[in-house]
């Protein structure tokens, strides 16, 4: 599995228009950067496929995801966002084993007992997915998305709210299978700190427009725009 | 509980005295076989012909979703004898009920007319609360199942539906409370074959309270049970989520 990323997307919005044209290589990190509305999560949006770019072009590898849209649940992506969208009527589990196929479910055992482990579900295996803490249902969303071993993780700011320590649980536990499974990866956030724990490489935005993509060294010593210094001086 | 007894007051009717109960088994029976078998009927073809209605409804835009509401709701607040009436005139001999003739369907006094104004007079109400119980499903929850590699028909059967069943439960027991006690617009047309309601007042036209009481008595008891537990499960998962 290495499968680059190739995005030029347009999308109107009621603010500006979000213009973006990218790559990322198969099996890396990339993030994007820049202040709440810029545009980030349109672009993440549109290239999961739960929105429609207006114009422009999505590939994954060999596969074109647009135009014409390839149907969501076909794409071999997994997208976390801030909100973990556990389903209430299954436990945790049953949210952990959802997205993969019945006939799989003997082969993805090792797997899904290695994401059981790693990220200390087994206490709450089989809870109710409404009856755990915020903190846990991050974990929770997190293996239900590596469950499936996506080619491509799109993660939108999935660590907003959660405390110091868990985060870095949780980056430590991406680095690491971002490292053994191979998928590329294109994150999301306004903390560079997250950002620079797992992507050597960033994109920054500004209302909908690239203005800088660079490795995090040339970013801090060349900011592109005053506002993108602000960003990224220490408080 | 003041509020609770003056409300369940109505049920102490059922211990007045007025007579010894007049059981008539044959009238009892046939009014109510016509009443649960073609409600069943009718049910089944809401259901078939509701729940498409309801899922396309609560995914269009809000502009056409208002006209597709405004129409349901002409045909919940139709008065029932109006709507009786109404249906008479619409599949009569003037109308549609000519061309209905061709194939041999008779659309007054029959259990096809009986049928077709039990699916008129209930459609409405599975549609609007089934609606309700659809958009009680976080649109983002089916997004997620889709990116989870799920077609939307999975997608339907394994979060959707699961998530709004006692919603649809509760649709279901309010078309089947609104059909099965439809008297109005029954009464004008099908009369015959007698339902419960039916019955019942042509029981107490003719013979008096003491005949009505058991018919009375069994319309109650098929007619609340099922609403009345739909409504409670639902209330407590509710609760409990």
């Amino acid at each position: 599995m290495n499968c680059a990323l190739d995005a030029n997307v347009a999308k109107v919005r009621k603010d500006f228009t979000v213009e973006a044209a990218f790559q990322v290589a198969g099996g890396t990190a990339c993030g994007l950067f820049g202040v709440s509305g810029a545009g980030k999560s349109t672009i993440l949006s549109c290239i999961a496929g739960t929105e429609q770019p207006d114009r422009g072009y999505v590939r994954l590898g060999e596969l074109t995801l647009f135009p014409p849209a390839f149907p969501v649940y076909l794409r071999p992506i997994g997208y976390l966002t801030q909100d973990p969208y556990l389903f209430p009527h299954l436990n945790v589990a049953q949210n952990i084993c959802f997205g993969i196929a019945e006939h799989n479910g003997a082969a993805d055992k090792t797997w899904i007992n290695e994401l059981r482990d790693r990220l200390q579900l087994d206490s709450i295996w089989r809870a109710p997915s409404y009856a755990i803490s915020g903190g846990q249902a991050r974990r929770v969303a997190l293996a239900r998305m590596l469950a499936r071993k996506p080619n491509l993780v799109l993660l939108d700011e999935p660590f907003t709210g959660l405390d110091r320590h868990l985060v870095r649980e949780l980056l430590d536990a991406l680095g690491h299978w971002h490292k053994t499974l191979g998928f590329t990866m294109l994150l999301v956030d306004h903390e560079s700190e997250v950002l620079e724990r797992l992507c050597p490489q960033t994109i920054a935005i500004e209302a909908g427009r690239i203005v800088q993509q660079a490795a995090w060294s040339e970013l801090r010593a060349n900011p592109a725009t005053p506002l993108l210094a602000q960003l990224l001086a220490p408080l | 509980m003041l509020f609770g007894i003056v409300l369940l007051y109505p049920l102490a009717g059922l211990f007045v005295p007025v007579g010894q109960w007049h059981w008539d088994a044959s009238t009892t029976a046939s009014a109510v076989w016509v009443s649960l078998g073609f409600t069943a009927v009718a049910m089944a073809i809401v259901v078939v012909l509701g729940t498409p209605m309801a899922l396309y409804v609560a995914r269009i835009s809000t502009h056409e979703r208002m006209w597709w509401q405004a129409i349901l709701l002409i045909s919940v607040l139709l008065p029932p004898l109006a709507l009786g009436i109404l249906l008479s005139l619409a599949f009569g001999p003037h109308a549609l009920g000519s061309f209905l003739d061709l194939f041999g369907l008779k659309m007054t006094n029959t259990p096809l007319a009986f049928i077709v104004t039990q699916i008129y007079v209930s459609i409405g109400y599975y549609v609007l609360a089934a609606i309700a119980a659809l958009d009680s499903v976080p649109k983002g929850l089916e997004t997620q199942g889709a990116l989870l590699g799920h077609s939307p028909w999975s997608v339907f059967w394994r979060i959707t539906f699961p998530m709004a069943r006692l919603g649809f439960a509760v649709a279901l027991s309010l078309a089947w409370v609104r059909a099965l006690t439809e008297f109005g617009a029954v009464v004008i047309t099908a009369y015959y074959p007698a339902g419960m309601p039916v019955a019942i007042w042509t029981s107490l036209q003719n013979f008096g309270l003491p005949a009505v009481m058991p018919l009375l008595l069994i319309f109650l008891v098929t007619a609340l049970p099922f609403p009345w537990l739909a409504h409670l499960l639902a209330q407590r998962r509710e609760l409990r989520t």
